[in-house]
């Protein structure tokens, strides 16, 4: 076979490279801001603070080459969905690694407050699944691998289940008198951030499957929204409740 | 006798027999429909097969692209649907061009009838060296129309619909070969819609042309395809992309024991498809430019 456009699609996989990097950056980020949680550790909290700045300028450079490509080369088909997808995921990936400066900054926070074990061991077992669920992301990419993209949202139920169980866990370290209130805030809202990240691997993973197959990811609202509108033949206005009950405990996605 | 009478008296030239010709066309095509339907279609070049076993169907007031690389078969399909081939001694064409039901290859149709009811463009604009008026009426002239009232109508109403009648208004007696390549194949677009046609075939039109030039050819193959069907073959995907609501790509396939390379059909979908989830490798392969 003839390669044409060799330069091009060596600009491709370049900027495929990148945002792999950018995630494995997040991958090995996770486990870290996990033990700066931990162990209290403020020196390595400002080291993941100050690489966000990195993350930030890298991300904005990987769009700028995207929309370089674009512009310049009008990509179709496959080459046009992994472009797509770049601009989609390197907003996850850079999202996720704001958010594990946020679990650095809860760490200030809570510095100097000691956290029984059963909290430890289940901010420790987040962290694991946050960062395996990414890995399976990064992985699904790499290998244009759809079926394993599509593992990674049953992944991530595991982690919305060890987050629930993190809030439980607080209100009774609370009630028990262990953590004051300020500290239970702060955890609550760091269990928020990891099961966040677990969110941006799922859709991560969703692009992968919309690279390798063209699905388009079709989210539950956007389906509710459809029935409704198909079984009504209204436009609801944005007020409406649409949720049925059944569906009010599920996050919005 | 206007242009649309004529159409009506003269079906193809078919006599009595055109109803069962046309059913059996149908009936091969197996449920298929189109203003077009080709089954099994097969292009010879004396013994030499150049396409084969075509099958497809034109869509109505829908633009079609025919892409592919060279020799891949896709201007000596466009070709077949007017029966240009015809004018090649040595073409040959086998399976069927079902157009409204009847075979164009049936022996009954006359295929200076099929040629006027559907219009050709070809990729070097190639205006009559007569005046851009006569240019424009002289399909309507051979169509028998003499009164110059109804001639000056038909001129005008083809060079608007050619977005040309503006800049040619005030000089419809000067040469059409005065004009720029741009103008000059917008002309021949009004000389081939003067005669009403159905369907305009189009051979890389824009190929010869500036990039303002293609444009306005673009935007007039928006408008036109209100009143006609454009079949248009392009060696630009983009063009393809930008115009067509559907888009047909034709390869070539080797035969390892004679060496001889044979076009066939790969895959025709909606436009959209096409150039974003297709789904054959092959077209994957073609449109992203990994293959040439």
């Amino acid at each position: 076979m003839n390669e044409l456009r060799k330069g091009f699609h060596e600009d491709l996989d370049e900027a495929k490279s990148e945002l792999v990097r950018l995630a494995a950056l997040v991958t090995e980020a996770i486990p870290r801001a996990t033990a700066v949680l931990l162990d209290g550790d403020l020196e390595g909290a400002d080291l993941l603070i100050r690489a966000d700045d990195e993350m930030d300028a890298r991300a904005i450079d990987l769009e700028e080459r995207c929309y370089h490509i674009l512009a310049l080369q009008a990509p179709v088909a496959s080459d046009l969905r992994q472009v797509i997808a770049l601009l989609r995921m390197v907003a996850e990936v850079e999202r996720s690694n704001d958010l594990l400066c946020n679990i650095c900054k809860a760490a200030r926070r809570i510095y100097g407050h000691e956290l029984d074990p059963k909290l430890r061991g289940i901010i420790s077992r987040m962290g694991e699944q946050a960062q395996q669920l990414y890995e399976a992301a990064i992985e699904s990419f790499v290998q244009n691998d759809a079926a394993k993209a599509a593992a990674i949202d049953d992944m991530d139920s595991y982690l919305d289940g060890l987050q629930k169980q993190f809030v439980q866990a607080i209100f009774e370290s609370h009630a028990a008198g262990r953590i004051d209130l300020q500290v239970a805030v702060q955890l609550a809202v760091v269990a928020r951030f990891y099961e966040r990240i677990g969110d941006h691997a799922v859709n991560i993973g969703e692009r992968v499957r919309f690279v390798v197959t063209g699905w388009v990811p079709e989210h539950k609202g956007a389906e509710r929204y459809r029935r409704f509108v198909e079984g009504t033949g209204q436009i609801p206005r944005i007020d409406d409740a649409m949720v049925p009950p059944d569906d009010s405990g599920e996050d919005a996605s | 006798m206007t242009v649309e009478e004529i159409n009506v008296v003269r079906p193809l030239g078919l006599g009595e027999t055109s109803g069962r010709r046309g059913d059996e066309a149908r009936s091969v095509v197996g449920g298929r429909t189109g203003l077009f339907t080709t089954a099994d279609l097969s292009v010879y070049y004396g013994s030499f097969r150049a396409v084969r076993n075509v099958d497809l169907s034109i869509t109505e007031h829908e633009i079609t692209a025919f892409i592919g690389p060279s020799g891949c078969g896709k201007t000596t399909v466009l070709r077949c649907f007017n029966r240009m081939n015809d004018l090649i001694d040595s073409a040959r064409v086998e399976g069927i061009v079902a157009y409204h039901g009847v075979n164009l290859y049936d022996p009954d149709v006359n295929p200076v009838e099929v040629r006027r009811r559907i219009g050709m463009v070809f990729q070097k604009p190639n205006p009559f060296p007569k005046s851009i008026y006569d240019n424009v009426a002289y399909g309507p002239r051979l169509s028998g129309i003499k009164k110059r009232n109804d001639l000056d109508d038909i001129v005008e109403r083809a060079l608007r619909g050619a977005a040309l009648w503006d800049e040619v208004k005030d000089r419809l007696k000067a040469s059409g070969l005065g004009l720029s390549g741009g103008q000059q194949q917008r002309l021949c677009i009004a000389r081939a819609v003067a005669v009403e046609p159905e369907v305009i075939l189009m051979d890389e039109p824009c190929s010869a042309l500036d990039p303002i030039a293609t444009a306005r050819i673009e935007d007039l193959m928006q408008e036109m395809k209100q009143r006609y069907t454009i079949i248009i073959v392009t060696h630009n995907m983009q063009q393809a992309a930008r115009v067509s609501d559907r888009t047909a790509f034709f390869t070539t396939e080797i035969n390892e024991e004679s060496d001889r390379r044979t076009g066939v059909l790969v895959e025709f979908d909606r436009t959209e498809t096409m150039f974003s989830s297709p789904t054959d490798e092959r077209t994957e392969q073609y449109v992203t430019g990994r293959f040439g």
